[in-house]
């Protein structure tokens, strides 16, 4: 431990995690503060990671050097490529992962980073002086010096937790001290605040739960892996179930509806539309005969199971008695009771791309603080403050990924420049470039921008090389292969697709749709062996799969760069273009898009105050330095 | 009418109003007496209306000035309203300012053009029903439908462990097949609505001296072409805009065509086929009392691209003679490619009303038979953008039905839409997840 850090990380979750590994990993010395190291890298609600989206963020994340995918590798019990039946483009990897071994990867992996320090703490103050921060405060007195500090408290600002309808008592998680003097400092810098809420499900004793009446879902026999980089061995793996409530359940809902802390008005926060509670799912969708509720697998050393889809702020009598309507669960024996959190967040149009506040120079927010929702989302925005906080240390440019380059740079992007109305969450549907934007791709996409930055550790350096020199091997295999119709004959009439009458390309053939590039390599006598070649293979596969999509894509994108090219200085006086409406002149001063395609995204600023902001703009630059008569 | 746009509007028209204390309360029309800002001298008496900007057709403060007609009055109002500050509006410039205030879209903008400078009722009335958004609203629709489609791929690719099963590629392909009925109805009218613009070429061809510059005359309803006993009179080819049936047709008078004659004639009648190659329509007249000639017989049979209807002229000579003239000797065949068969008198006006319904039916067919309100498409870029619209969502289906994934076929439904939204402004991303959830009770 020190007085003076180049980074400090206030918070232990999932983007201060990243945060602090990130800027250890770029070489600035990095304090990680949070109130308990042995929850560092704690999973607050599901033990799972990945998903549709969120599955490719998790391996961006570890693209550019993050601590998530080998995490997820190391402690995870069951795997499923969700998708798998649509096209790769869009095959989200998930995996549910041991409560207990995750942070204990995490932990493992931070301590081999030589310049970070990990200290057990709370901070009660940010130290800023003439608009820049210096420093972080302890209750106990205690000042460390920074000149970055990158804030990722999560769900613990003000945090007050519900269960049914009484008060609520002040929390930052089940169990764990809320964080009241910290966000009464960042308030009183001059900072807008805003509140939403959460919910979590209840927990329940795994060996009260009749198996016979549930279904048994198996994940993939799978050795998929989400970090490129690093061979974590993979855990015994363990089924998830599901069943269904009915309409009993419903009953029992709709009875005890006024003693939700949700219905009883007892909180004032938004909610996420996409992650409802049991009352929203039979209030707003009376007409659903049934909903799902997964039972998941807490870890390997506990029979706990994870009641997913059951998210609830009714009592705990009410909570048991729900659950046991359910087929399975009769006789079902609560371990924690489920609860709705409501926490303080800061609306983040007050951000830079970088993450670093507009007001407040050196100071970065990542996580949920900023309105998002989920490890991925927190951990995503913690690589890129980590880094950013280090380049600024290094005095070197930001580091800020486009809409087209990852999701990441979608998620930061419509933080900034749409800001939330409630709890963000990444889609598919989010990204204008779905098809750019794809888990086998990480590596390809990032890895070498990671790397270029000094981003990456020798190890990653080392592994990443490695799987590119086999990416472009495969490339240039079939783009340079001919093949003889004679060789893919059965290949081609078991695929179901008209047979050759002279050579082609293999990359050619391999555009047909059903014909599949490891057979092809194989009627070949070529096989494809090791993991390594194993991943390479598939991203090589669907880049040329569907290539001439991709072209167009990437084309599109490229129109998109060169809007992007309109740069707005900082300094705009939004306010005094009059040319433009009311409403585009307060949101575009609000939120400062750095250039013509952000202002573009900003909800509220029409094409016709877009043409306006150009001419504006174009005035000013004319009219600078002369006086205008008016 | 004298109008006043801008901030300071009101402030302008109270420096020549000085019975006005203030600014009059804002869509109430007020009896004014107006002054010279200058020397006091009395203008006019004026009734003004004040429009407070958002409110108003540019946006911003607004004068209505309705004063007493003629050229002088309302000049010198203009004037003074200068010299207390104004400026002359250059062309456009009240609509420009209501588009930059965002008060129109950019059809509204291109019909408000249209309607300045529409030469007959049908583009006059195409041309409002932009402005009322007619065209605007149908576009938005088709763009809502494809997002629509969208988020019924996307909602089982962002939710793939949800209860409901993905939605079943039938409806999906049933709905993008609306659309593109939808968009080929308007695209029917593309042709027809650039006609409208510009006006249908309708070229008056035929042997010398068979009364064609009469006919077109008689249709103009000026002397415009020179007529005589002469074979040979027109040498050149005349055009003039005309309405018929309050469509806008423009109207060619050719040289007559025969072989030999001088080469001034000679070379009119190289012109008279340039203007038959590009014609919209071909009105060949025969005269009635003659059996159709080798020449004519020969031009009927020519495969012309433009549809051609045959008049016979002169039909008040058949009346007046006792004589049977045993008709044209038009071969049956040869009946079955005209477009239609008229007969005239440019003499005594018989047939000419026939004429002028004929004509507009048969060019804007898909504009008159409209029942329903489809709006046409006056304008190449609308056209153009629908085109690509219709071409990629055919491309979507196709896709599907090769069994590509959604989200690769999926890429051309974003294209449709961008390009739809080209027409008229409108970019984002975030439709597409309301329109999901609006749609779907999503869970976990
Ligand atoms: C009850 C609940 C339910 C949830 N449900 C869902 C869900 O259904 N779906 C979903 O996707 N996501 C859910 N989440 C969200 C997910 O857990 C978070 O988005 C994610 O963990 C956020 O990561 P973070 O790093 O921003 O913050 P957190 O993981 O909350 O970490 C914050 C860290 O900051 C530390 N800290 C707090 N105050 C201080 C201080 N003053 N000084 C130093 N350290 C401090 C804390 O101890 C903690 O280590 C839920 C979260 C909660 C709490
Ligand atoms: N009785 C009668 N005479 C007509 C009619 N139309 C034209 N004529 C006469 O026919 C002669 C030729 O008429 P034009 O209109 O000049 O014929 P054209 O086809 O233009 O002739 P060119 O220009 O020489 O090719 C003139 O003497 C006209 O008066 C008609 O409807 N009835
Ligand atoms: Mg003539």
């Amino acid at each position: 431990m020190r007085n003076f850090y180049g980074v400090i990380v206030v918070g232990g979750g999932h983007a201060g995690a990243e945060a602090a590994s990130a800027s250890a990993r770029a070489g600035v010395r990095t304090l990680l503060i949070t109130p308990d190291l042995s929850r560092i890298g704690q999973m607050s609600c599901n033990p799972a990671i990945g998903g549709v989206a969120k599955g490719v963020v998790a391996r961006e994340v570890d693209a550019l050097g993050g601590l998530m995918g080998q995490a997820t590798d190391a402690s995870r019990i069951q795997f499923r490529m969700l998708n798998r039946s649509k096209g790769p483009a869009v095959w989200g990897p998930r995996a549910q992962c041991d409560r207990a071994l995750y942070p204990l990867a995490v932990r493992r992996v931070l301590e081999r980073l030589e310049l970070l320090d990990l200290f057990q703490d709370m901070v009660s103050d940010l130290i800023v002086d003439k608009g820049r921060v210096r420093g972080v405060r302890t209750p106990g007195g205690l000042v460390f010096g920074a000149e970055t500090v990158v804030v990722t408290t999560g769900t613990f600002l003000r945090g007050r937790i519900h269960i049914g309808g009484e008060q609520g008592m002040d929390a930052g998680r089940a169990g764990e001290a809320p964080s009241l003097d910290l966000a009464e400092g960042l308030e009183g810098l001059g900072l807008e605040v805003a509140r939403f809420k959460t919910g979590t499900p209840p927990r329940i004793d795994g060996r009260t739960v009749d198996f016979q009446k549930v279904e048994r879902q198996d994940g993939d026999v799978s050795n998929y892996r989400f970090s490129a980089y690093a061979r974590e061995p993979i855990p015994e793996q363990r089924p998830c179930w599901i069943t269904w409530a009915g309409k009993d359940l419903k009953s029992v809902v709709l009875e005890n509806l006024e003693r939700s802390a949700l219905y009883g008005g007892h909180i004032s926060g938004q909610g996420p539309r996409y992650c409802p509670s049991i009352e929203d799912k039979i209030v707003r969708f009376p007409d659903a005969p049934r909903h799902q509720v997964f039972l998941e697998p807490e870890g390997l050393e506990t029979t706990e199971l994870y009641v997913n889809g059951l998210s609830t702020s009714l009592p705990p009598d009410v909570q048991l008695e729900i659950m046991r309507t359910i087929p399975g669960l009769e006789e079902v024996v609560m371990t924690k009771v489920g609860y709705a959190i409501e926490y303080d967040y800061f609306p983040p149009h007050q951000l830079r791309q970088t993450l670093e506040l507009k007001q407040i120079e050196g100071l970065y927010f990542a996580g949920q603080i900023n309105g998002t929702t989920g490890y991925e989302e927190a951990a995503g925005q913690g690589i890129v403050a980590g880094i950013n906080a280090a380049l600024k240390v290094r005095g070197e440019k930001s580091f800020v990924l486009g809409r087209d380059e990852a999701y990441l740079g979608v998620l930061i992007d419509d933080l900034v420049t749409k800001g939330v109305d409630e709890p963000y969450r990444l889609f598919t549907s989010r990204a204008e470039f779905r098809l750019l934007l794809r888990q086998d791709n990480a590596p390809r996409r990032l890895g070498l921008l990671a790397k270029n930055r000094g981003l990456l550790t020798l190890q990653q350096d080392e592994a990443l090389r490695e799987r590119l020199e086999e990416e472009n091997r495969l490339l240039h295999w079939f783009r340079e292969t001919n093949i003889e119709p004679a060789r893919v004959e059965e290949l081609l009439s078991d695929a179901d697709s008209g047979a050759l009458h002279q050579p082609v390309r293999a990359s050619e053939l391999l555009r047909r749709p059903r014909v599949d590039g490891r057979e092809l390599l194989s009627a070949m006598g070529k096989s494809v062996q090791g993991q390594l070649a194993e991943e390479a293979l598939i991203a090589v596969e669907v880049e040329l799969k569907y290539e001439g999509y991709v072209r167009r894509e990437r084309e599109r994108a490229q129109r998109l760069r060169e809007q992007a090219g309109f740069v707005l200085s900082e300094d705009l006086p939004y306010l005094e273009f009059l040319s433009l409406s009311h409403e585009a002149r307060e949101k575009l001063a609000g939120v400062r898009p750095a250039t013509l395609a952000q202002a573009a995204r900003i909800p509220g600023v029409s094409p016709a105050d877009l043409q306006n902001l150009i001419l504006e703009v174009r005035r000013l630059k004319s009219s600078q330095g002369s006086t205008l008569a008016s | 009418m004298v109008r006043v746009s801008g901030p300071d509007a009101g402030v302008l028209l109270c420096r020549l109003a000085s019975d006005l204390a203030e600014v009059p309360e804002p869509r109430r029309a007020t009896l004014v007496k107006l002054q010279d800002p200058d020397d006091g001298s009395s203008l006019d008496r004026a009734v003004v209306t004040f429009y407070q900007g958002p409110a108003s057709y540019t946006g911003e403060n607004l004068v209505e000035l309705t004063c007493h007609g003629g050229r002088l009055v309302p000049s010198l109002i203009a004037d003074a309203l200068m010299r207390a500050g104004g400026r002359q509006a250059t062309p456009g410039e009240f609509t420009k300012r209501a588009y930059l205030r965002g008060k129109l879209d950019l059809v509204q903008v291109e019909a408000v053009a249209d309607l300045v400078e529409a030469r007959s009722r049908a583009m006059h009335r195409a041309a409002l029903g932009h402005l009322e958004r007619g065209l605007s609203r149908r576009i938005t629709k088709l763009r809502e439908g494809i997002v629509g489609l969208e988020a019924m791929l996307v909602h089982h690719i962002d939710f793939p462990e949800e209860d409901d099963p993905p939605v079943p590629v039938t409806r999906i392909v049933d709905e993008a097949s609306w659309i593109i009925k939808e968009i080929a109805k308007m695209l029917r009218t593309a042709p027809e609505g650039q006609l409208l613009r510009e006006g249908a070429l309708t070229v008056l061809a035929g042997q010398p001296n068979v009364g064609k510059s009469s006919l077109y005359n008689a249709l103009v309803g000026e002397e415009r072409a020179i007529v005589t006993e002469e074979p040979g009179t027109t040498r050149d080819a005349l055009e003039v805009a005309v309405q018929l049936g309050g469509f806008p047709f423009r109207l060619v008078d050719t040289a007559g065509l025969r072989d030999g004659g001088e080469r001034i004639e000679q070379l009119g009648i190289e012109v008279a086929r340039r203007y038959l190659d590009s014609a919209d329509l071909v009105l060949l007249c025969v005269s009635a009392i003659d059996r159709l000639s080798v020449g004519e017989l020969a031009f009927l049979s020519e495969a012309t691209d433009s549809p051609v209807v045959l008049v016979e002229t002169k039909i008040d000579l058949l009346a007046k003679r006792d004589v049977d003239y045993g008709g044209l000797g038009l071969p049956v065949d040869m009946r079955e490619k005209l477009a239609g068969h008229l007969r005239v008198s440019a003499m005594t006006g018989e047939g000419l009303d026939q004429v002028k319904q004929l004509l507009p039916e048969l060019v804007y067919s898909a504009v008159v038979s409209a029942k329903e309100e489809v709006p046409v498409l006056t304008r190449r870029r609308h056209a153009l953008a629908l085109e690509v619209a219709l071409s990629e969502v055919s491309d979507f289906t196709e896709a599907l039905a090769d069994g590509l994934p959604a989200e690769v076929a999926s890429t051309h439904l974003r294209a449709a839409a961008t390009a739809l939204e080209e027409i008229l402004g409108v970019i984002s991303v975030d439709d597409v997840l309301d329109a999901v959830f609006a749609e779907f009770c999503v869970g976990k």
